[in-house]
């Protein structure tokens, strides 16, 4: 106690010395400045005007610096309180963004000194306790590296890093600044500032189209600021107004170089197991999504009112899919993949999927508690309630019990309802490996499974001609695996089109196939009504048959067709471990032989195809074998069929005879037992999704950019903020 | 000085004890005790008594005690019969005046006489184990004055005395005792000699503390339920607060240093405590009940101020001092306050007891204040929370809303777990660990929201001493995840390298991945290798025959339908799924398989102290009647087992949490007569057949018996306390074919709605007689008999019954006590008069009665008119 005595006065005395010496700077500044105040009036009078008129403006003291600063000599040889004073001014982004560009090769390394000083001052002016000057420092390091990249397209990283910081510095300098980033991100400071700084990585992390060619990441990876993501995801607080950037830079900066080297983002967050960090990374995730359900429903409920909805219903799908998709909210691809790589690198996240929480009505709720909060890019609002952490839940018997798992399955069949657009086929692709890796996931199938939580999952269905728009919204509550057979069964049925995303169907089969070698596995017998997805796999080989010239021309649909067989080979010979009643046995075998047509013209083709010389014949051949116990069923019990309809002179049977007379047949039949029906491909990124994730990160890294802006904070709010601190 | 003094071993403090006694000039003569006059001449009933009368001698003679000869039970119980009639209360009180008389004349000796030795006997005092507060914390405030201030009654001078009888050391306790016996009458002595007799037991005790109105006996009756074993005690402790609540002063202050004695030793008994004051506190008008003692002691022990007597004796200004020294203010004459606190906190130095205080005092901010405060706090908290989830499921409309909310509460519930809370229904130390939330369900219930948790748990020596067990992550536990790590588990060395993908570079990372070796811990445990092991072997049967023999294997597909409909066949009493009755599926569930379940998906199953638990929380409901039923229940199944009458019941334990919450211990492997009928839609004897197997065979049989002990059992139950409202929803069927009755909302003097519905005795449909093989069956002449020969051994007994519920009634709203005669019909229902011959008779007309009843037939189609219940 003794010695905190002693040192608490000191430490009084020396912030006061220090304020005294600020002040007196700020007295000098005044009377410099004095002469300066005439014509920032000016300048603030004619500013309205600026944007109509072509004339030139006057130049603002901050323009007038940096112009010092490209000038060859050093500034603050003729000023040396230069630096200090630049970072009280405000930022002029565009002036010194544009100025950046303009400069080529040569006049770059004549200025390089200066822009190096520049770079060092920034860095050490984020140590500054005037938070203005933070700020300025904050916005102008953006400006540079924005400036710096967007001026050397061509140029290697290497060159950037030289002219940003000097080879001999560059290690120190990015040391300095990630740290202070990161006690800025950890401190109790203002909530705007820790806002910039995550603005600024935003920044630096996608100045370059490509994430991984971005060499200034290297010392991002080296001085991690993992930990300060993770303290923002971890607190209720600053997660509500930060979660969302934080997210995303999380999900961009795991997937720099992923491919190459040891990304240490990567290893961190897979061993990532503390729950409240993880949940509320889970929170982040389900209130963007969320939010994208809301809007939608809310697009969709106007498009029906009124006579249009009486209507689209003739029209037909097309006109009211384009009308959707005109309207639709922009698909939010960088935090489907930050769920995405939270799904797939951390086994603790699985739980987060299942977190149960009361959903969460945005509109309610929308109200924005902190106004100095700038609104946040990428088109969500961060949320301002968060449930999660609130100890008690609130009180609303109308209120449904929701989770991240229910909330993405709602999100998965939006977004899977129309993949024309690059964005939504991209998400519906992502949304679909991420089923993947939940199919995977021993855990997750446990609670996917679990009798005990039953759940109803309103999922959205395409409007088809078809059918009518099922308004059903009392499907019944079941477990929630439930829900996503639906949806696979869902997108299997309503993606039948000239354009085949073969490796949409490809993931979409393999996803009940995980699902049902676990419920074989685990002898799990589910309530499913296992006919709607016999049916639409039926289907789906229908459509391989009628299409079979147009769809070889770019797809194995072989190896598809025996996915699909094989899916019905895992019904057929291990149905006793999983159906869940004998009669359930009963109907696969009625369907099949109800639809031996499909069968037989699949056998056709597929014996075709084998024994003809060609790149399709080994796949084919393969189909074939498959179909041994398909076959031996139709060829079992259709004459069975027919000669019982022949006894009891019945032209046409009922469902309830002939599962009578499969019933009573099945001892004169054997199977075959296939191999390895129970055994599937693990998921992994490499190589196969490799491709896939590069184009996604490339978009999504020009979509953050265009839509990070700095300008949003401005400086009239921040001076109100700061006002009371400095 | 002090620190010689401590250092004293108990033989020395029996020597410095009875020195000091014997030199107090006290005249305890070691004949006067001898010559206990009169007690042969009494009758046989003396006799029992005599053995602990002579051991009182031994103390002085240094003769070896003769622990011997406990009678017979049989002797012992009529003994107690004749003693209650021989003891005049007059008497005692005159003995206890006498005892007063006799310290307040020598204390003015004693005091300047042997000040020194007399510290030295309290400081040994004050080592015994049972050390009484009051005593204890006295001797260091006031070393000098320690016995002047014990003028307020007897109460002070016994407590002292009966410190040293309590403490191990059997010594220093008998020669105290003579004390008491001293001036003894003829008649005196038998209550005395009945008080130190071994047939004294807590019942007895709690009897003679409610009739008593002697302040002297009951304070001795305070201080001798210091030797009784805890479990015993506990077992009265309603009755205990009770009294201590609603009776007058002196019974309160006999039994108040008991139980703050045991407040501080205990975490669970102060809760415990709390919780029943403020239960049985509700009752009272709200302007009296503010200032009731009962709410006062309530205050206390939750403001936490009744800390471990270690941590009690650092310097403890700022706080108002502890219970003891409050006790000794209102008897005495002492000093103010003020100077007693400072002399207090100089004698602690001083003396300097124990290494607490040592540690304390060269660190004294880290123990006054860091941990303590959180004594009670975590278990109220958990307590709180459940009760909250309770409030909050019973605004929701549907079941299956409330289902949905209560898993998704009790996931956030688990984020704080493990944490040092428990549950009181529990039998062993523990600390929960995690609620599986996904198995809770909600109880049927029109509209509170009682709802039924499972907890997981990890056994421990003390849960307020044991470390509280690490978090493990949810997904930490793999037990079917072993299974995939496990090589050769059914894939191929070829296969898997055609299977998995070359694993990218951070797999090979080891930290990052260390997670998985937890999963493979999982394996080494007995239990789940032994479930994994049956997993691979079906991996194995599954893939591997297909794999390796190149021949194609054949099957039969009527062999994979046969398959199919048997595996389901062989689980036929599981129920349906029932969103309007979640309960049914999770109760029928053989409990060791929900356990097994359970254990095997949770991150925590490995250990070897993992237990499961279940609880049922209601918010919203009144417990106290149920708690007393419970303890009815309880004490007849004692009686039946003492008097070896083999009537089954299954008293399930309540926890009164406040007048209208509490937590009830379900019965596990049971489920309602109303789910077995709506599920099996087979009648009673059908759905036995079915469960158990034919007539004749082994298991029926046992099932068949299991169900007319119990239903006999319940059969008096119910008579006895007049137990209402028996439909089908509350009586329960367990695994074995035992009845269990739950749900005591009205007994006694109350009935649902006063609709005078079910005038018959109990409950006996023709379907439970069917059960017991129809009315000419043996069984049933089986049923009757034992229903005979549980209502003797119960009559035998009737004072323990009665006294139970008597001593609920003082003070008490409660429905059950409507009316004036609620205890004078009770007695009547013993039928103390009859004979046996009468008895018989009487029983045969109760179950004709029952069976004829058709009001019983009539409340079941009421209810199900009302509750949907069958």
């Amino acid at each position: 106690m003794q010695q905190r005595g002693c040192v608490l006065p000191l430490s009084e005395e020396e912030e006061e010395e220090e304020e005294e010496d600020e002040e007196e700077e700020e007295e000098e500044e005044e009377g410099e400045k004095k002469t300066a105040m005439a014509q920032v009036e000016k300048k603030v009078g004619l500013l309205g005007l600026r944007t109509s008129s072509s004339k030139k403006p006057l130049k603002e003291k901050v323009v007038l610096m940096y112009d010092d600063i490209f000038a060859r000599d050093d500034p603050a040889i003729s000023n040396p309180r230069f630096w200090d004073e630049l970072f009280l001014m405000k930022v002029n982004l565009e002036y010194l963004e544009a100025k950046l560009e303009s400069l080529d090769g040569d006049e770059v390394l004549k200025i390089k000194n200066n822009i190096n000083s520049l770079f060092h001052h920034c860095i050490q002016a984020l140590g500054e306790e005037h938070q203005i000057k933070v700020v300025n420092a904050l916005q102008t390091l953006c400006a540079l590296f924005r400036g710096v990249h967007r001026k050397n397209k061509s140029a290697t990283g290497f060159d950037i890093i030289n002219m940003l910081m000097g080879f001999d510095k560059a290690e120190l300098r990015m040391k300095d600044l990630m740290e202070r980033l990161d006690s800025l991100l950890c401190g109790d400071g203002s909530e705007s500032l820790k806002s910039l700084c995550l603005k600024l990585l935003l920044c630096l992390v996608t100045v370059t189209d490509n994430i991984s060619q971005n060499t200034i990441l290297e010392y991002v990876m080296i001085n991690s600021i993992f930990e300060a993501i993770l303290q923002i995801l971890s607190d209720v607080s600053s997660r509500s107004q930060h979660g969302y950037d934080a997210v995303v830079l999380l999900a961009l900066l795991v997937n720099y170089r992923k491919y190459e080297s040891v990304n240490p983002y990567i290893v961190k967050l897979s061993i990532v197991d503390d729950e409240p960090t993880l949940d509320g990374m889970g929170m982040v995730v389900h209130q963007a999504l969320t939010e994208y359900n809301r809007q939608y429903k809310d697009k969709e409920e106007e498009n029906q009112g009124g006579f249009l909805s009486a209507l689209s219903s003739m029209v037909g799908s097309m006109f009211v899919a384009d009308a959707d998709e005109k309207l639709s909210v922009q698909t939010n691809e960088a935090i489907l993949l930050a769920l995405y790589e939270a799904v797939h690198l951390n086994r603790n996240f699985i739980t987060v999927l299942a977190q149960s929480h009361p959903e969460i009505d945005m509109a309610a709720t929308s109200i924005d508690p902190v106004p100095t909060t700038p609104t946040t890019p990428l088109g969500t609002t961060p949320p301002s309630l968060d449930l999660m952490n609130s100890a008690e839940l609130p009180l609303d018997p109308n209120l449904q019990t929701s989770n991240l798992l229910i909330t993405f399955l709602k999100y998965s069949s939006i977004v899977m309802q129309d993949t024309k657009d690059e964005h939504r086929l991209n998400s519906a692709r992502l949304c679909l490996i991420i089923l993947t890796c939940i199919a995977e996931d021993q855990y997750a199938d446990a609670f996917l499974h679990d009798d005990n939580m039953n759940f109803r999952v309103n999922l959205h269905r395409m409007p088809m001609r078809h059918r009518k728009k099922t308004a059903d919204k009392n499907s019944p509550s079941r477990p929630l695996v439930c829900a996503v057979l639906d949806l696979m069964v869902e997108f299997i049925v309503t993606h039948m089109m000239k354009d085949f995303p073969m490796d949409l169907y490809m993931h979409c089969v393999q996803i009940i196939h995980k699902l049902i070698c676990y419920q074989k596995k685990c002898r799990v017998r589910l309530h499913y009504t296992w006919r709607e997805l016999w049916s639409a796999l039926i289907n789906l080989l229908k459509f391989f048959l009628s299409n079979e010239t147009t769809l070889l021309v770019k797809h194995n649909i072989f190896h598809m067709a025996l996915q699909v067989i094989n899916l019905f080979n895992m019904f057929i010979t291990y149905g006793d471990t999983f159906l869940p009643t004998p009669n359930s046995y009963d109907e696969l075998y009625y369907e099949i032989v109800r639809m031996h047509q499909v069968f037989d013209n699949l056998y056709c083709m597929v014996l075709r195809v084998s024994t003809n010389a060609g790149q399709w014949k080994e796949p084919a051949s393969k189909v074939t074998h498959a179909l041994i116990n398909i076959r031996a069923i139709i060829n079992h019990f259709s004459p069975k069929i027919e000669s019982y309809a022949a006894v009891n002179h019945i032209s046409q049977l009922s469902e309830d005879q002939v599962l009578e007379v499969v019933r009573s047949n099945y001892d004169t039949l054997t199977l075959k037992l296939q191999d390895g029906l129970d055994q599937f491909e693990r998921y992994s990124e490499q190589p196969k999704e490799t491709a896939f994730f590069k184009e996604l990160v490339r978009s999504i890294s020009l979509n953050v950019r265009r839509n990070v802006s700095l300008n949003t904070l401005s400086q009239d709010v921040l001076l109100k903020e700061f006002s009371s601190i400095s | 000085m002090g620190d010689t003094e401590l250092e004293l071993s108990p033989a020395h403090q029996q020597e410095a004890l009875q020195k000091s006694l014997s030199t107090s000039s006290l005249s305890l003569s070691t004949s006067s005790s001898l010559s206990l006059p009169s007690s042969p001449s009494s009758g046989p009933s003396a006799l029992p008594a005599s053995p602990s009368i002579s051991t009182s001698t031994s103390g002085d003679g240094g003769l070896p005690l003769t622990s011997s000869s406990s009678p017979s039970l049989d002797v012992i119980t009529e003994g107690v019969g004749e003693l209650s009639v021989v003891i005049d209360p007059e008497v005692a009180k005159l003995a206890c005046q006498e005892v007063l008389q006799k310290v307040k004349l020598q204390k003015g000796e004693l005091e300047v006489a042997l000040p020194k030795e007399l510290i030295e006997v309290t400081l040994a005092v004050t080592k015994t184990p049972t050390l009484a507060n009051g005593v204890a914390t006295h001797v260091r405030d006031e070393p000098v004055d320690l016995v002047p201030v014990k003028v307020g009654g007897c109460s002070g001078e016994e407590e002292e005395l009966e410190q040293a009888s309590a403490s191990p050391s059997s010594g220093s306790g008998k020669s105290t005792r003579r004390r008491l016996k001293q001036p003894n009458s003829s008649k005196q002595s038998w209550l005395l000699r009945l008080f130190e007799s071994k047939l004294f037991d807590v019942s007895m005790a709690i009897s003679y503390l409610y009739n008593s109105k002697e302040p002297g006996v009951q304070a001795y009756i305070g201080n001798r339920l210091f030797s009784f074993a805890y479990e015993d005690v506990d077992f009265y402790l309603p009755q205990l607060l009770n009294m201590y609540i609603n009776m007058d002063e002196d019974v309160g202050d006999a039994i108040k240093p008991y139980v703050v004695h045991r407040c501080r030793q205990s975490i669970s008994f102060s809760l415990q405590c709390a919780w029943l004051l403020g239960a049985y506190s509700s009752d009272m008008h709200i302007s009296t009940q503010r200032h009731s003692r009962g709410t006062k002691l309530r205050k206390l022990i939750l403001s936490d101020e009744l800390k471990p007597a270690g941590s009690r004796l650092r310097p403890p200004v700022p706080y108002p001092p502890p219970m003891a020294t409050v006790l000794h203010h209102e008897h005495s004459l002492s000093p103010s306050k003020r100077t007693h606190q400072r002399s207090k906190s100089d004698a602690t130095v001083s003396i300097s007891l124990s290494s607490n205080l040592k540690r304390t005092a060269s660190n004294p901010k880290v123990e006054a204040n860091q941990d303590e405060p959180v004594r009670l706090t975590p278990q109220r908290e958990f307590i709180k929370s459940l009760m909250g989830i309770g409030k909050r499921l019973a605004t929701l409309p549907t079941k299956e809303q409330k289902t949905q909310r209560l898993i998704s509460e009790l996931s956030l519930l688990n984020h704080k777990l493990p944490a040092r809370v428990w549950l009181p229904t529990a039998a062993f130390d523990h600390h929960v660990v995690r609620v599986p939330h996904t198995q809770a369900v909600v109880l049927n219930s029109k509209d509170k929201a009682p709802y039924l948790i499972y907890v997981e748990v990890l056994e421990c020596e003390n849960f307020e001493t044991s470390n509280v067990p690490v978090r493990i992550p949810e997904t930490r536990i793999r037990s079917t995840r072993s299974v995939e790590n496990l090589p050769d588990c059914g894939i191929t060395a070829e296969q898997r390298a055609t299977s998995f993908y070359p694993v990218p570079n951070y797999d090979n990372d080891d930290e990052a991945w260390s997670v998985d070796d937890i999963g493979e811990l999982q394996v080494e445990l007995p239990e789940i290798h032994t479930n994994s092991c049956d997993n691979i072997s079906q991996f194995s049967v599954d893939s591997i025959t297909s794999q390796e023999s190149k021949e194609p294997i054949f099957i039969a597909a009527g062999d994979i339908r046969r398959r199919l409909s048997e595996q389901l066949a062989h689980t036929p009493t599981t129920f349906r799924r029932d969103p309007e009755d979640p309960s049914a599926v999770a109760l029928k569930e053989p409990w060791q398989e929900k356990v097994r379940r359970i254990r095997e998906g949770s991150p925590y199953g490995h250990f070897p102290n993992w237990r499961l638990l279940s609880v049922i929380v209601k918010c919203g409901d009144d417990l106290r009647q149920e708690l007393l039923a419970y303890q009815v229940l309880k004490q007849l199944q004692c009686i039946w087992e003492q008097e070896r009458v083999p009537l089954w019941i299954k008293p399930y334990k309540i926890l009164v949490i406040s007048s209208d919450s509490g937590m009830i211990e379900p019965v596990v492997n049971a489920v309602s007569i109303h789910q077995v009928k709506k599920q099996s839609q087979l009648s009673l004897l059908d759905y036995f057949l079915q469960e158990h197997g034919n007539y004749t065979t082994e298991a029926f049989l046992t099932a068949q018996r299991n169900f007319v002990q119990s239903c006999a059992g319940y059969c008096l139950i119910c008579y006895l306390l007049q137990v209402k409202d028996r439909h089908n929803g509350n009586i329960l069927l367990d695994s074995e074919g035992h009845i269990i009755h739950i749900d005591f909302g009205f007994i006694l003097s109350s009935s649902p709605r006063n609709l005078g519905f079910e005038t018959s005795a109990f409950k006996l449909t023709s379907e439970f007689v069917d059960v017991m093989g129809g009315l000419d069956g043996d069984m049933f002449n089986y049923y009757k008999m034992l229903m005979l020969q549980g209502l003797i051994a119960a009559r035998k007994h009737m004072e323990k019954v009665v006294q139970i519920v008597e001593i609920m009634q003082q003070g008490s709203q409660l429905p059950c006590f409507h009316g004036s005669s609620t205890i004078r019909y009770l007695k009547e229902r013993f039928h103390m008069s009859l004979t046996e011959e009468q008895l018989q008779v009487l029983v045969e007309q109760m179950v004709d009665g029952s069976m004829r009843s058709i009001t019983t037939k009539l409340y079941d189609g009421f209810q199900y008119l009302t509750n949907g219940i069958m």
